[in-house]
């Protein structure tokens, strides 16, 4: 039926205010949900999301023990908002107290220990700043103790830190870490096992400030470090320290070095420098000191070079533990040089081994030059002399051994007892482990291994063992160099009792500036194998330029502390045998 | 065909008498009121309905609720491992040999120089000569004092003399005794075990 035409007019007003309130509220809903969506969004998103970066640790070095010598840590910076930071009233004990910015200065003061000033001006000087730092690096007490003050605009922020707990022990190889990162040592070649990444992510909060369940989002994981483990035994680290800086004090020396290392897999047990740096106070160590001069110092290594001649004059076969020498004070070589002896004595007759055992420059140059130079050379680098050692430590360069053609009629001779070559400590030792583990040079480890922190364990890659003389002639030779120890002028001062030991010294002169001869400095030194029967442990002690006692008189003792101790910590069961050597002279 | 001519029989005087409408209803057959849908099925549907939504309410509250116990938790979690790293620091740093060495020196202990004594449980042979070391000859640290630094130790012996080593900053110099540790003074510490 039809509607009355009124009716149809109500009705069509009707539809039409319901048409245009509902295009209204599309309009304003397109506009909300389309045109202005992504804006919106953003502006409530930031106002909601937070980005956290979740902190890893920086990866522990440990000693072959476990025990810990680097360590990460979390500090705190305390840092402010100036422009919210303004007088403000608080409660204390019921009563409202008001509380200036220079008052709260002073708080943040005394709890942190900084100076009142610096604070203030911090807080103040720019008004209109967002963020500024009032205290760096303040550890978990001081933090609570300025959150407990509760002062507007001042918060702080996390900052991860490291710490040496042992202090000085393994300093010298640990290294340190600055603010722009791993600077010295073994934080620093080591980074790639040590470094741990960041990660982050968002969540959501609701206005209290509570994380909204299921809104986390992790854009990236965090990965801690992984923990590196060195070969390095840190109570005898500290003995040997302590050992060698109260002897380079007692004779007023530039710099001492010491080595510990383990004949059968050239594990270095311990091996310390004096001076060498605190990592928790490097600024209190001149940067001549903040590295390893074990690893770095090239130097004349003197008469203890002498058992690697007899080494070679044995191997290849040219002399004998008993092969005869005439040996005078001063000898005039065939090719008009001159030999002299460290003393003046009557001519004597010597074998090698008493060579050895007197350490005679002349001796050693009468027989060694039977070997030919090419020999010699390529057993020196089979030595690893000159080379960069397998820690491959910061610090060390390849100087390489003098070509042949720079041995002239003077050098030829003196290279046999340690002069006119340089070598490093860590390169000496080197070659005292390949005469004690039966003429078979392992390369020097440092690095044990790297523990990821999912568990795998990653043992760096060795270079290949070098087969240097046979080992016959590494038994003969540590043999010989026995009779330093039971008939050298030495001998009381390096017995151990219950052990056979076999040493050798050296006092070495340094070569003076633009190669014009050598000064009257020294440098002294003692390398020695226990026990001789089938050595386990290596120590050589250097001291650079004593001021007193510049033979190797003030080595000795360090030498047989050190032993000593190192063969009571390894439980090495005394020798069955006592000491035996081919005879010293004829 | 009627005849208009004639008149329509005359309406009765009441008119149509304004007698209420029959009251009509119709009645459903059997068969269709079992068809109908029974109101309980209608009631259940609508009841679940609103039972689902209660627990979609409740499970969301709990949740939340979830959330300000998961924050607080974290919260204390996190004092707790600030704890708890602040005391292996300290522990570490105890730990250092030369806390150790100085803690040894203050009870009077000795170092042995001289080489180990073995004891070879098969046959109870004593393999090297036991030496009794002398006080004098073999202080922990020496003379000089503690000559490896740890600067992260609060107190520590410093070192008589020197030049140019990395020695801690200058204090009064001896080795200071930094406090018996034995509850009984003059007497060490021992576990009674067996």
């Amino acid at each position: 039926m039809r509607r009355p035409a009124s009716g149809r007019r109500r009705l069509f007003i009707a539809l039409l205010l319901t048409f245009a309130i509902v295009g209204i509220f599309i309009v304003r809903l397109v506009d909300i949900q389309v045109v202005r969506a992504d804006q919106l969004n953003e502006d409530s998103f930031n106002k909601r999301a937070i980005a956290v970066t979740s902190y890893a640790a920086r990866g522990d070095i440990v000693d072959t023990n476990g025990s810990v010598l680097a360590a990460s840590v979390l500090r705190y910076d305390i840092t402010a908002s100036p422009r919210n930071v303004h007088d403000f009233t608080r409660i204390v004990d019921g009563k409202k107290v008001s509380v200036s910015v220079l008052q709260a200065a002073g708080e943040i003061a005394a709890a942190t220990g900084k100076d009142h000033n610096d604070i203030y001006q911090a807080l103040t000087k720019d008004p209109k700043s967002d963020f500024v730092y009032v205290v760096k690096g303040v550890d978990t007490a001081t933090l609570r103790a300025v959150r407990k003050l509760s002062i507007p605009g001042i918060w702080d922020e996390k900052h991860p830190a490291r710490t040496y707990p042992d202090g000085a022990v393994a300093g010298n190889l640990v290294g340190f870490v600055g603010t722009d990162g791993p600077q010295y040592g073994l934080e620093k070649t080591e980074d790639k096992c040590l470094a741990s990444t960041n990660g982050s992510s968002t969540y959501e909060r609701g206005a209290d400030g509570v994380r909204i369940p299921g809104s986390t989002v992790t854009n990236k994981e965090a990965v801690d470090g992984g923990t590196l483990k060195l070969t390095i035994d840190r109570d005898l680290q500290w003995f040997v320290q302590q050992a060698i800086a109260e002897q380079a004090t007692a004779i007023g020396a530039q710099s001492a070095t010491a080595i510990v290392y383990r004949v059968k897999d050239a594990h270095i047990m311990a091996l310390a420098d004096w001076p060498s740096v605190d990592p928790n106070n490097r600024n209190a160590t001149p940067i001549a000191n903040l590295g390893s001069l074990a690893f770095s110092a090239y130097y004349e290594p003197g008469s203890t070079m002498k058992a690697l001649s007899a080494s070679m004059l044995i191997d290849s076969g040219k002399a004998t533990p008993t092969t005869r020498a005439t040996v005078p004070s001063v000898w005039r070589t065939p090719e008009g040089g001159t030999v002299h002896d460290a003393g003046n004595h009557a001519v004597e007759h010597l074998t090698l081994t008493g060579v050895l055992q007197q350490s005679s420059n002349v001796g050693i140059s009468m027989i060694g030059i039977n070997v030919p130079p090419q020999q010699r050379f390529d057993y020196m680098t089979k030595f690893g002399l000159g080379q960069i050692s397998g820690v491959d430590f910061q610090g060390e360069s390849n100087r390489g051994i003098p070509p042949l053609k720079n041995w002239d009629d003077q050098r030829k001779y003196d290279m046999l007892y340690g002069q006119g070559v340089a070598v490093t400590a860590v390169q000496l030792a080197g070659a005292y482990q390949a005469i004690g583990n039966g003429g078979v040079r392992l390369p020097l480890t440092l690095v044990e291994s790297c523990t990821k922190p999912d568990g795998t364990v990653v043992t760096p890659q060795a270079a290949a063992p070098v087969r240097v003389i046979s080992e016959a002639s590494s038994k003969t030779v540590v043999n010989m160099l026995e009779s330093v120890v039971t008939g050298g002028e030495l001998g009381r001062v390096l017995t151990i009792p219950g052990y056979r030991v076999a040493a050798k010294s050296g006092t070495a002169e340094v070569a003076g500036p633009n190669g014009a001869g050598y000064t009257g400095d020294r440098i002294v030194s003692l390398s020695g194998l226990a026990p001789a029967e089938d050595p386990q442990y290596g120590v050589l002690v250097t001291y650079t330029k004593p001021a007193i006692m510049k033979s190797s008189a003030a080595a000795a003792p360090t030498f047989h502390k050190i032993m000593t101790q190192v063969l009571k910590t390894y439980r090495v069961p005394p020798s069955t045998t006592p000491s035996t050597s081919p005879p010293a002279t004829w | 065909m009627t005849n208009l001519a004639y008149s329509l029989p005359a309406r009765s005087p009441r008119g149509p008498a304004p007698e209420r409408a029959p009251h009509i209803e119709i009645v459903s057959t059997r068969s269709q009121r079992r068809a109908r849908p029974r109101t309980v099925y209608a009631l259940v549907t609508v009841a679940g309905l609103f039972v689902i939504l209660m627990v979609q309410l409740l499970l969301s509250i709990v949740l939340s609720q979830g959330a300000y116990q998961i924050s607080a938790l974290q919260a204390q979690q996190t004092e707790l491992s600030r704890d708890a790293q602040t005391y292996t620091e300290q522990l570490d740093v105890l730990k250092s040999p030369q806390n150790l060495s100085a803690r040894a020196e203050a009870l009077g202990m000795v170092m042995s120089t001289a080489p180990a004594v073995y004891l070879r449980l098969s046959d109870g042979a004593v393999i090297g000569t036991p030496t009794a070391m002398r006080a004098s000859q073999t202080a922990v640290i020496g003379a000089d004092g503690a000559l490896v630094p740890n600067s992260l130790l609060p107190e520590q012996p410093a070192p008589g003399m020197d030049s140019g080593t990395t020695a801690a900053a200058g204090a009064p110099s001896g080795a200071t005794a930094t406090g018996s540790v034995a509850s009984t003074a003059g007497v060490l510490p021992s576990p009674v075990t067996h």
